[in-house]
């Protein structure tokens, strides 16, 4: 359960970092009529975006990988 | 008591005299490659062909930018056939699974390298690219999108899809058993765990396919979108970048798997794999050479002035020897593939003799979209320009084939480049 919500979350950060920079933070959209829209509005802003790409595919490792409470007391059990 | 060692599938861990003389070879090749890049960084562009558009008279991208296009196409038919493995269960397709993932993989790998090839100052490139690249643009997604993040995404599906594998690995005692251990984390291959493994597997095909697209299409926008630069500026380049990637690389797959069927020990792929391969390129191809028939009448029929120029230099003038000679490729190999399909047996050297001709037809085709409209598609009263590339852009393009052969050889010998539930299914394999 712990590990589905932290997926998700990872999941819906991710694409929400994606559009809040595509919108926000990168270079404005628009006609570029001025040298504002050549520059993002935050330095790194794409980085950012590929950020967010990046952390939706994450969130399938986080989703595999991390173990569930109930999963760690099995693995204790079938050690001893 | 210690355990012995055995044997792991597939030739994992074991290396032959041939295999090493040929790493050997492919890593020597890779090297003078990088070579090739270090005299651009230290002596500048100025060792390349590339000159400036218009007053200098060149073309500023060239067999680079012809490879880094190329190679992105490559990438498109491995993560595309694992994805439709998984979504469409194509069961018969599913032995050469790891074996698209790990191409995939690679290709992108060249791809970025041929990308920094063509950059004057490859740091300084790459570092605003991701400060300043507008998200907006097809460059961005092309070169930060497509690098970044559908190599990332490729990675994450084969690491997750092998570590299954992994963990049988895992139990044999081998100097690789440490790394087994590694990439399968844990797995055990419980209910619970296949179960939730199919469904990442799943949500993740389902989000590579539109990315993957996305992504190719974007590389077809970067010239495609451009409305002075007669030759590219087209409706037509972007689906048609995506139909030539899948060409190409379902065409270097079936190369690729006939090397593994015939190299790699226990690797006996049924030729249900080659039937499918077969027809997928043929379906691919055929909906190709359309394309370029319709490009091509409505260009020399409708086209404006310059269109038409730079639609005659193709098949008039000096590019006519590629132009054709890649039309010869995809005829040939159409036609190969049809009497294969007539015929209906596997045909294997045909097979391959068309996978091969097809990826030969495409990196023509890259070349040909890349660069007469540069030379010969400036709308400003510019003479015609030329470019002819130097020993530097041919030893770095020989270079990236031979590390992307490396990189394959390579991890045959560290993971099965079969999936081995495939041997548990047939019990032949391992």
């Amino acid at each position: 359960m712990r590990r589905g919500v932290i997926a998700v979350a990872m999941v819906v950060v991710g694409f929400a970092l994606q559009a809040v920079t595509y919108l926000f933070l990168a270079t404005p959209i628009g006609k570029p009529t001025s040298v504002r829209f050549s520059n993002p509005r935050v330095p790194f802003a794409p980085a950012l975006f590929i950020l967010g790409v990046m952390l939706v595919f994450i969130a399938a490792i986080v989703y595999e990988l991390l173990p569930e409470r109930g999963d760690r007391r099995g693995r204790e059990g079938e050690g001893s | 008591m210690a355990q012995q060692a055995q044997p792991l599938p597939y030739g994992v861990g074991r290396t032959s005299r041939t295999w090493v003389a040929w790493a050997v070879l492919l890593a020597a090749l890779a090297i003078a490659g990088w070579y090739g890049w270090s005299r651009e960084i230290t002596e500048g562009m100025i060792v390349t062909g590339l000159r400036n558009i218009g007053p200098m008279g060149g073309a500023t991208w060239g067999l680079d930018v012809a490879f880094v296009v190329y190679w992105v196409g490559v990438s498109f038919a491995g993560i595309t056939v694992a994805a439709l493995i998984r979504l469409a269960n194509l069961t018969a397709l599913k032995p050469i699974a790891r074996m698209a993932e790990a191409l995939t993989v690679i290709a992108l790998v060249l791809a970025a390298f041929a990308v920094m090839y063509d950059l004057g100052q490859p740091f300084r490139g790459i570092v605003n690219l991701f400060h300043y690249a507008r998200p907006q643009s097809p460059f961005f997604g092309t070169f930060t999108l497509v690098i970044s993040g559908y190599l990332f995404a490729s990675l994450v599906y084969l690491y997750l899809d092998g570590r299954a594998d992994a963990a049988e690995l895992a139990k044999v005692p081998s100097r690789l058993q440490w790394f087994h251990r590694l990439w399968a984390a844990g797995y055990r291959g419980t209910p619970a765990e296949r179960a939730r493994h199919d469904r990442t597997a799943f949500w993740l095909a389902i989000a590579i396919v539109p990315l993957l697209v996305t992504a190719h299409s974007t590389l077809g926008f970067v010239f495609g979108l451009q409305v002075g630069r007669p030759g590219w500026y087209s409706a037509l380049q972007a689906p048609a970048f995506v139909l030539l990637a899948g060409v190409s690389g379902v065409g270097m797959l079936i190369a690729i798997a006939a090397v593994v069927r015939r190299t790699v020990p226990g690797a006996e792929l049924p030729e249900r794999v080659f039937h499918w391969l077969g027809t997928a390129l043929l379906i691919l191809l055929l909906a190709y050479l359309y394309f370029m028939v319709v490009e091509i009448l409505t260009n020399l029929y409708t086209g404006a002035e310059r269109e038409r120029d730079v639609t005659r230099e193709l098949l008039f003038g000096d590019f006519a020897p590629i132009y054709w000679a890649s039309v010869a490729c995809f005829v040939v190999s159409a036609a190969l593939l049809i009497l294969r399909f007539v015929r209906r047996t596997a045909a294997l050297p045909l097979l391959v003799a068309a996978g091969v001709l097809v990826n030969l037809g495409a990196i023509g085709k890259r070349y040909l979209i890349v660069v007469p409209s540069q030379t010969h598609g400036t709308l400003l009263p510019y003479g015609t320009g030329s470019y002819a590339p130097t020993w530097v852009e041919y030893i770095e393009v020989i270079g990236l084939f031979a590390l992307g052969a490396l990189l394959l050889a390579l991890f045959a010998k560290v993971f099965p480049i079969l999936p081995l539930n495939r041997a548990t299914e047939g019990g032949d394999a391992a």
